[in-house]
């Protein structure tokens, strides 16, 4: 850990239940500025749920989430340091790939037309896609819908960007694809938190790693010391049943 | 020949009763539609219950009944209606019920992937609603909304039974004086002209809304 970056993000004891189902438990973490952290674990560990929590999809049980020294507590400005990719990609289906991104500077920023669209054509640019700006989202590909909604989130310009499962829904082949953009978002030394089954990705791209289980943070470490001979049994049971 | 002008005259005049009631019908009861909708995913639970009964008791009476009592059962309350406002108000109540409930199971039927999306871009509720969610409800509503909307043609009819000249009250007259079936041939053409329209009009909206299908 590099501790003369600022911190991003403190999670501080975080609990989370649904009814009588505790599905996060005590969750301690933090983020530098520019790492790039991978959250794995098997299904249910809660991974999804502590990303959503982040960004306020999910109410917190109780503890704390710190964002750039700012405790969240609703407060629009610090949502909007965040942006967020989602595993089903999300995207609006009644607007074209260029609407999509300009969408919310538009509509939140206020941002002029021009601008944005100026704004989004770099990225559509960036993420490989500038050619289908005028596309519905329903006429390009599963690898390629996912790319241009990593671009949509990043219109919004976050500090960090949040991604939740982004290639589960995907065919193979298109993995890769959307992985690439990640990478180089990563390269960019932009903050990631990145929840994943892509133990190869994980493992190449991730600062540390973050291992889930049950609703508790089994290890936080780098990731040869979770890849290579890992402490703990579970950890190890789980890399078996991957790889 | 001249007679069959004469007559098809007199029941375009009648006629213009019948647009004037369609045409107030289908704007302010999209309104309360949308408005209804809303009130009923809103989450406030006083309001939802009225609501609840508001679609309830319209839905589930005839409209005939509904127009008697704006007309004749109202006046007993000290609300006393000229019979186009009677029977324009029952109409945008009767018809905004059904609205409500189409539009509702519209909204409902958007995936929350796209609440959760508009949300983490910043968007409020009132921006996600009418810049994601409704736009895409549109699409899924028109079919229903297009039935409703030809019923209305046929509907308007009713409002003849509070004495008001509407297209088929115009027809009638004319079969009663001159002892002749052709006005309503004429009636059932103007009907058919009118009912065609709007389904041509709903076909190019929901061609529109498939572009990105």
């Amino acid at each position: 850990m590099n501790s003369a970056k600022m911190k991003m993000l403190d999670v501080r004891n975080l609990n989370k239940s649904f009814i009588n189902n505790k599905v996060l438990k005590n969750i301690n973490f933090t983020v530098n500025e520019g790492e790039v952290i991978a959250i794995i674990g098997p299904s249910g560990s809660g991974k999804s749920t502590l990303l959503r929590c982040l960004i306020e999809l999910e109410e917190i049980g109780d503890g704390e989430i710190i964002i750039e020294g700012i405790s969240l507590s609703g407060s629009e400005k610090i949502k909007r340091k965040m942006g967020m990719v989602f595993q089903s990609f999300n995207l609006f289906p009644h607007k074209t790939v260029l609407e999509n991104v300009i969408e919310a500077p538009m509509v939140v920023e206020k941002m002029e037309r021009k601008k944005a669209i100026e704004i989004a054509e770099e990225l559509l640019k960036k993420v490989g896609l500038l050619e289908k700006r005028d596309v519905y989202p329903s006429r390009i590909s599963g690898g390629q819908k996912q790319r241009v909604a990593i671009a949509r989130a990043l219109a919004m310009n976050p500090d960090i960007m949040l991604f939740d499962e982004p290639t589960s829904s995907l065919d193979p082949e298109l993995v890769g694809e959307v992985l690439a953009v990640i990478k180089e978002l990563a390269e960019e030394n932009m903050t990631l938190i990145i929840v994943t089954h892509e133990m190869g990705f994980a493992r190449e791209v991730a600062d540390r790693i973050i291992f889930m289980d049950v609703g508790e943070i089994v290890a936080n470490t780098i990731p040869d010391k979770i890849f290579i001979n890992p402490e703990q049994e579970r950890i190890a049971t789980f890399l078996k049943k991957m790889i | 020949m001249d007679y069959i002008l004469n007559i098809t005259f007199f029941i375009l005049k009648g006629s213009i009763i019948t647009f004037k009631l369609y045409i107030v019908t289908a704007i302010f009861s999209v309104i309360l539609g949308v408005l209804g909708a809303l009130g009923k995913i809103s989450g406030i639970k006083f309001l939802e219950r009225i609501l609840g009964i508001y679609t309830w008791v319209f839905r589930g009476t005839p409209l005939l009944l509904q127009i008697f009592f704006a007309y004749y059962g109202l006046p007993v309350l000290g609300i006393t209606l000229q019979p186009f406002t009677a029977a324009a108000l029952t109409f945008i109540f009767n018809y905004g019920a059904y609205l409500v409930e189409i539009f509702r199971a519209g909204i409902e039927s958007i995936d929350k992937g796209q609440y959760e999306a508009a949300k983490v871009l910043g968007m409020n509720y009132r921006q996600t609603m009418f810049r994601i969610i409704i736009p895409q409800t549109i699409k899924r509503i028109l079919p229903p909304s297009s039935n409703e909307a030809i019923n209305l043609v046929k509907d308007s009819a009713l409002v003849a039974a509070i004495g008001l000249g509407d297209l088929l009250r115009a027809a009638k007259v004319i079969v009663t004086r001159d002892f002749t079936i052709l006005p309503f041939v004429i009636a059932t053409i103007f009907y058919l002209i009118i009912s065609s329209v709007i389904v041509t009009i709903f076909k190019r909206l929901e061609r529109k809304f498939s572009v990105y299908e």
